[in-house]
């Protein structure tokens, strides 16, 4: 498996379109809303079907919502405190 | 849109540390793994401290591992009962992509061990072994391959498999 790791915006998303609920989300794209907390926290990827499926629902382009973020971009961030 | 995103940051900063929340089909594989762990773990124990030496078809043998099957049978019943009339929408739910992705890496995992067992029962055993020492090592690969499969299920709904 190579290094990186699959980063998104879902939760800040959510929360910007009135707080929707991880359930409503989850209905809206056809998974439960355990598998969206999953997919918030990094802990599972998602198909790129129900990626494009979850960036349509916020009206953004996937890479809006989704980042590949490589171990470099990481540790950077994580120096920063960000 | 990134710099407002960047700025919210502090909503998503932790997320990976958060508890997930429990899925039906998690909770189910956990009481899989529990019905497998009162009935056979007890069975197992007193099949090796006490091994089965009449030749088959040996009531006693065949009782015992009656009443273990039984067990494993009424708890999965009640469990499931139970789980269904606390959460009916979710025990109703289809599986989504996850649940399948789970499934699929957690059948996987356990084709492994039930195939090391039908090996040994099938191909190695029989030149030295008989009777209820090769039915009772088949149970043992059947049942360790059933924990094999619930507990890689358990993990991947805890852990995921991005790790």
């Amino acid at each position: 498996m190579t290094d990186g790791r699959l980063t998104n915006q879902i939760r800040t998303l959510r929360f910007l379109h009135g707080e929707m609920t991880q359930t409503d989300l989850g209905e809206r794209i056809g998974v439960t809303r355990q598998t969206i907390a999953a997919i918030e926290s990094g802990r599972y990827s998602p198909s790129l079907e129900a990626a494009f499926r979850i960036a349509d629902v916020f009206g953004k382009r996937l890479e809006e919502v989704f980042t590949w973020e490589r171990p470099a971009a990481r540790s950077r961030r994580a120096k920063s405190g960000g | 849109m990134f710099g407002l995103l960047d700025m919210l940051n502090p909503l998503r900063s932790d997320l990976a540390d958060e508890p997930l929340p429990t899925s039906h089909r998690e909770r189910v594989a956990r009481l899989s793994l529990l019905a497998l762990g009162l009935a056979f773990v007890p069975y197992f124990a007193l099949v090796a401290l006490d091994p089965p030496t009449a030749p088959l078809p040996d009531l006693g043998s065949l009782l015992r591992f009656a009443i273990a099957a039984g067990v494993q049978v009424l708890i999965l019943a009640i469990g499931h009962a139970r789980l269904r009339l606390r959460q009916p929408e979710e025990a109703r739910a289809a599986a989504d992509e996850r649940d399948r992705a789970i499934a699929y890496r957690s059948l996987q995992l356990a084709y492994y061990v039930l195939l090391v067992g039908l090996i040994l029962v099938g191909v190695v055993m029989p030149f030295e072994d008989s009777g209820w020492k090769l039915v009772n090592t088949a149970l043992f690969a059947l049942v360790g391959a059933e924990v094999v499969h619930q507990a890689a299920k358990v993990w991947g709904y805890r852990k995921g498999w991005h790790d």
